[in-house]
């Protein structure tokens, strides 16, 4: 923008020296993010030798593709002092589209190509209108679209992934086995979001619409039609990133890309853009993403702990705009001291505005060096190394896997590295993909997704490193082993358990995990396979709580609402089932019995209460501890069954002593 | 040395902005009682010069003494607790909140922590009584027009008891009586001991109301004069030059009609309005506030609807509401709210500078910069656009030279017919007289102004026509021999009251004075 303008003008009024090295100093002093990259950069390479290999930087870019693709996108919206909310959802919907209309509709993959990029600008042009013509808050507006776009990936998929189609799936590929196509990807969308906001009319409609939308409507702007193909753009590239997304996991995922919108905010906003609009440089978006995708990397890459790993991001993601706050201010104050001539009294001020530079820089290197020394408890020694990926850590069942795996890796002496993948499949698959290039000597994969995982995975086998599925399968990929509880079998228990508490009638609710998992699933197939036996029981609503206990409590008091005769509750976790029980009040465990799954320490104190009458016990700690003992067998090249199963027990009352 | 009555003294201050000097070595003092005039063209450094005593800015040297002690105002805090209010062109109250909350607006009256309502409107009366305002204490602030807007901002600031009060450009948006209220009331204040700083461009309320004038030129302080000053000698202080003529209008020759307007109606806000604007003229709209004037422009331009009626130019009818059509058609729009419709202020000059034009420079989707850049550079050296360069943001120019990109744009584009509303508010004479010079270059290149001023002045010295607008309709036209302040004012308030009292005689004659007649 015209500010870069001015402050090279007045910036090169200042001392006499030349060189390249003066000019990168100005560009790193003009651009604080640049700043704040260059510096996570040195930093990590500083503290991980495997950080600046290049096989970790490109994988640093084909995990700052997807991101950085919404944030282009993202961009334009912000450039014209609007917001869009909906492109994670967007992006899961193009994909599910892609999948879809490809695998299960017989259309041929290039018009399905042209349904899911259409499927992006119809949602975006929703947006626009709503926005234009509506008069609608871009943030509502667009928060709408971001529940009915995920909302429609559920329906379109039922809910499952699908499988994406092979040619498709190239994308996430990479070209002569070497160059990853989402990093192709992303510079050409990249170079496209610079050409599209520096050259075109819309780009520079989009400036003058976010700098003043009424000066620019009395200007002959045609503010409407623009801010419509600005929300159709931003939808355009939802779907790029989404296609991008679905071919490296080789599947379309219904609940893919969560949360992705607010990345891609924070991204062009650590680019220097503003959210009221006018600013905003396709340069700084990417830098943004990269920072993001640096930051992720590197602290997977030092072992830093899953839970301050967030702690951290969102203190650089603070310092970062921060930064460039303080260097826009202080370029405010510095620049007329070159205007006016020579030093005088315009030095000082100069000298105090890079004070404020180097002080923030020093805070920013000071709180990552400082974060990840702290936290990186590992010694880089030459012995086993096993990374574990978990699924998430927001529940109680994997805190207590990664206990367990934890605890066995100090018993035997070897160096366990735990990530959270906050249950998002892409992000499992960065997880993975930094695992095999750190050079571990396994893997374990609790997987978000079975399908999704499979192209790490089979990356992990290509490398020769051995992979074991704990809890969870993985789909078209080679796994030493799998780790897991019979969740099937534990779903028939549970229904007996129940049937047989109820004496064979009654009217049930079941709360279903999160859509599209395996876990929830299977254990749903289980238990509709075990109630089959028992026809005086009626199923009279089955609605998911995404395993979560705020939601389950929610969803049980409407549905005590419209089924005001339920006797009987099964919760396909325990978490759901805590909350149910919340809901009914006095008549949990007195006159409805309520039945969980998973046997969590919570589960595990409520059927001593007698509030949870009963609940299928898995034992994580047992998982995780027989995770990381066959990993080890597996690093050794040891021989190893192809599936360990890890006992299921129903815990009521009258066992739960033995489990506690 | 300094005077036994000194309140203020700024010595030697400086303030420097990114490409700019504002202010350079500049020396100022205000004494008990007195009304010190701060005179300058836009971009002399005035507003500057306020904002460091207000504590927006802080000065990069030089000293700020208060009561001889030398002090350093860092924000709003520290100039309310030295005693210093200022009242900007643009208020700084909350349109949804009442009067007396805005008056006491953190620093509400509490009792038990609660706040104590009936105490805050009470001392508010009491201060609005002061200043002359009958409004209840409970309005909301949202319903007042700008005059009383103003008087609660002076409310404001006796609440604080100021002892130092800055007003920026108070006048620029009163009617004359509204501004002899203020002067009656600025008095007052003088006579209670305390230290009016008052910026104008009016040079005729400097004897009415001064007693110490200050001349700001280039960030420098250039002199101090008594306000018995002549005016010749103020605007030669203030421009550095003499200023032969102060609208400088240059008749040229009237060809066809350019711009016809017939029977143009909307319901409630104007009504039958017609009128024509030949090739090489200038037609001004004069009358009362909320006569119609902006409306009626901005509807014949496309900005807003209209009812009924048609626009035409050179023959053509325009659609209704399409500012793309009307600008294809050559007409161009210089809006009353320079800022908040005319400029995009963060960003650059050349980028205000073609706005207009980016449609025409886009080939294929992609604009043409290199040629965006080249007519911005010669229309800016064209209108003498006083800046450090054309990466320069807009916001950080003055209002003359702001004025100047957002003609300069319509000029690149090429317009036949230019519409100028309110196109000198609040800027100085000098400028004013080169934005004068260009409506004469304008119409002697065959186009043509229709140019809406609440300066009435400004309409009779530089229009061939003038058409006075009264409750939504014409109510009539003059020739520029025919047109005259009285002839004005008779039809503007003639048609509004054909059996009314004369001006002046009530209350509400406030709202609705003639605007501008003060001029002489």
């Amino acid at each position: 923008m015209a500010t870069d303008t001015l402050k090279n003008t007045t910036d090169s009024g200042g001392d006499g020296g030349g060189g390249s090295a003066r000019a990168v100093r100005r560009l790193l002093l003009d651009n604080g993010a640049l700043s704040a990259l260059v510096v996570l950069v040195v930093a990590m390479s500083l503290l991980s030798g495997d950080f600046l290999t290049t096989q970790n930087l490109l994988n640093v870019g084909v995990q700052a593709a997807v991101t950085a693709i919404l944030a282009f996108g993202v961009t334009f919206v912000i450039v014209t002092a609007g917001i869009d909310l909906s492109v994670g959802s967007v992006a899961a919907l193009s994909a599910t589209v892609l999948a879809w209309s490809a695998t299960s509709e017989g259309v041929p993959v290039w018009l399905a190509v042209v349904l899911a990029v259409g499927t992006g600008i119809a949602c975006g042009l929703v947006n626009g209108a709503l926005v234009s013509y509506g008069k609608l808050p871009p943030f509502i507006a667009t928060l709408a679209m971001l529940s009915v776009g995920r909302g429609l990936s559920l329906v379109i998929s039922q809910g499952s992934p699908i499988a994406f189609p092979g040619s498709v799936s190239r994308i996430g590929d990479t070209l002569g086995g070497r160059l990853p196509v989402p990093v192709l990807v992303m510079v050409a969308m990249g170079l496209i979001t610079a050409l599209i906001l520096s050259r075109t009319y819309l780009g520079r409609s989009m400036y003058a619409i976010g700098g003043n939308e009424e000066a620019a409507r009395l200007s002959g702007l045609r503010v409407k039609r623009q801010k419509v193909a600005v929300y159709a753009l931003s939808g355009l590239f939802a779907a790029v990133a989404g296609i991008v997304l679905a071919s490296r996991l080789s599947s379309a995922q219904p609940q893919a890309a969560q949360g992705y919108e607010l990345d891609a905010i924070a991204a062009v906003v650590i680019g220097g853009a503003s959210l009221s609009g006018g600013v905003g440089k396709a340069s700084g978006t990417l830098i943004g993403a990269l920072i993001l995708a640096v930051l992720r990397n590197g602290l997977n890459l030092l072992s830093v702990s899953a839970f301050w790993q967030q702690v951290v991001i969102g203190v650089v993601i603070a310092l970062a705009v921060l930064l460039d706050t303080a260097r826009s201010r202080a370029g405010a104050s510095a620049a007329p001291a070159g205007a006016s001539g020579a030093g005088g009294p315009g030095g000082s001020g100069r000298k105090g505005a890079r004070a404020v530079k180097y002080t923030v820089a020093a805070v920013l290197v000071a709180a990552v060096i400082g974060g990840v020394s702290f936290w990186n408890n590992g010694s880089s020694g030459g012995g086993t190394k096993l990374g574990l990926s978990l699924s998430t850590l927001n529940n109680p069942f994997f805190v207590q896997l990664k206990a367990g795996a934890e605890a066995e890796a100090k018993a035997k002496g070897v160096e366990l590295t735990v990530t959270d993948a906050q249950n998002d499949a892409s992000q499992q698959a960065n997880q993975i993909q930094n695992f095999t290039s750190g050079a571990m000597s396994s893997v374990i994969v609790n997987p978000v997704d079975s399908d999704a995982a499979g192209p790490s995975v089979r990356a992990a086998d290509k490398a020769g490193i051995p992979v074991i599925a704990a809890d969870r399968g993985v789909n078209k990929a080679d796994i030493a082993t799998l780790v897991a509880s019979d969740n099937v079998a534990g779903g028939r228990q549970a229904a007996k358990t129940l049937a047989e508490k109820l004496g064979g009638t009654g009217q049930i609710v079941i709360l279903q995990g999160t859509a599209g998992t395996s876990a929830s699933r299977e254990r749903g197939q289980g238990f509709a396979e075990g109630i089959k036996a028992y026809p005086g029981i009626q199923v009279v609503a089955r609605q998911p709580a995404d395993f979560d206990r705020t939601k389950g409590l929610d969803v049980m008091t409407n549905l005590l609402q419209a089924h005001s005769g339920v006797n009987g509750v099964f919760a396909e976790n325990d978490e759901m089932a805590l909350g149910a029980i919340k809901a009914l009040g006095s008549k949990a465990g007195t006159s409805i019995p309520v039945v969980g799954f998973d046997g969590t320490p919570d589960g595990l104190k409520a059927v001593e209460a007698g509030t949870l009458y009963a609940s299928v016990a898995q034992q994580p700690a047992e998982l995780g501890r027989l995770a990381v003992l066959n990993a080890i067998k597996a690093a050794r090249g040891d021989e190893i069954a192809s599936t360990v199963k890890v006992p299921v027990k129903v815990v009521t009352a009258k066992n739960v002593a033995d489990f506690s | 040395m300094s005077h036994p009555d000194e309140l203020l003294r700024v010595e030697g201050i400086r303030k420097t902005f990114p490409g700019v000097v504002a202010l350079d070595s500049v020396d100022f003092d205000l004494r008990r009682g007195e009304v010190h005039v701060l005179l300058g063209e836009n971009g002399a450094g005035k507003s500057t010069l306020i904002k460091m005593l207000s504590g927006a800015y802080r000065p990069d040297a030089g000293r700020v003494l208060v009561g001889g002690q030398e002090v350093r105002i860092h924000g709003a805090q520290d100039a309310e607790r030295l005693g210093i209010a200022t009242i900007y062109q643009e208020f700084n109250l909350v349109p949804d909140l009442t009067v007396a909350e805005n008056i006491f607006l953190g620093r509400q009256p509490r009792r038990f922590g609660l706040v104590d309502r009936k105490k805050m409107e009470s001392d508010a009366a009491e201060l609005l009584e002061r200043v002359g305002v009958t409004t209840p204490p409970h309005t909301k602030v949202r319903e007042l027009g700008i005059a009383r807007l103003q008087m609660v901002e002076i409310a404001k600031a006796l609440s604080l008891d100021a002892r130092v009060l800055v007003m920026d450009e108070p006048t620029a948006v009163l009617t004359s009586e509204e501004v002899d209220k203020l002067f009656r009331i600025v008095r007052a204040l003088r006579e209670d001991g305390v230290g009016v700083v008052f910026i104008t461009h009016h040079l005729e309320e400097i004897a009415a109301l001064g007693d110490r004038v200050t001349v700001l030129r280039d960030g420098r302080s250039v002199g101090q004069v008594p306000a018995s000053a002549s005016e010749d000698e103020l605007v030669r202080l203030m421009v550095g030059r003499d200023i032969d003529q102060q609208y400088p209008r240059r008749a040229a020759e009237t060809g066809t009609a350019l711009l016809s307007v017939t029977g143009l109606t909307r319901e409630g806000v104007f009504r039958d309005v017609g009128f024509e604007v030949r090739a090489g003229e200038v037609v001004g709209i004069a009358g009362l506030v909320g006569a119609g004037r902006t409306e009626v422009v901005r509807a014949v331009f496309g900005a807003d609807h209209y009812d009924t009626g048609s626009v035409r130019v050179a023959g053509a009818t325009l659609p209704r509401h399409d500012v793309s059509a009307a600008m294809a058609a050559g007409i161009g729009l210089v809006p009353e709210d320079r800022k908040g419709q005319g400029l995009l202020l963060d960003a650059s000059v050349e980028e205000n500078l073609g706005l207009v034009t980016l449609r025409s420079a886009t080939r294929a989707g992609l604009v043409d910069r290199a040629a965006q850049h080249t007519a911005a550079a010669r229309i800016a050296g064209q209108l003498g656009v006083r800046m450090a360069g054309l990466g320069q943001r807009v916001r950080t120019l003055s209002g003359g030279n702001q004025q100047k990109v957002v003609i300069g744009k319509w000029l690149l584009a090429e317009v036949k017919v230019l519409i100028l509303d309110e196109p000198t508010r609040g800027i100085d004479v000098g400028a004013k007289v080169e934005i004068y010079e260009l409506i004469n270059e304008l119409t002697a290149a065959g186009h043509a102004v229709l140019m809406v001023s609440s300066d009435l002045p400004e309409v009779l010295g530089m229009s061939d026509r003038v058409l006075v607008m009264a409750e939504g309709r014409i109510a009539g036209e003059l020739t520029a021999d025919e047109a005259t302040q009285d002839a004005v004012m008779a039809l503007a308030v003639g048609a509004a009251r054909p059996s009314g009292p004369a001006i002046g005689e009530d209350d509400e004659q406030d709202e609705e004075g003639v605007e501008g007649s003060r001029g002489h």
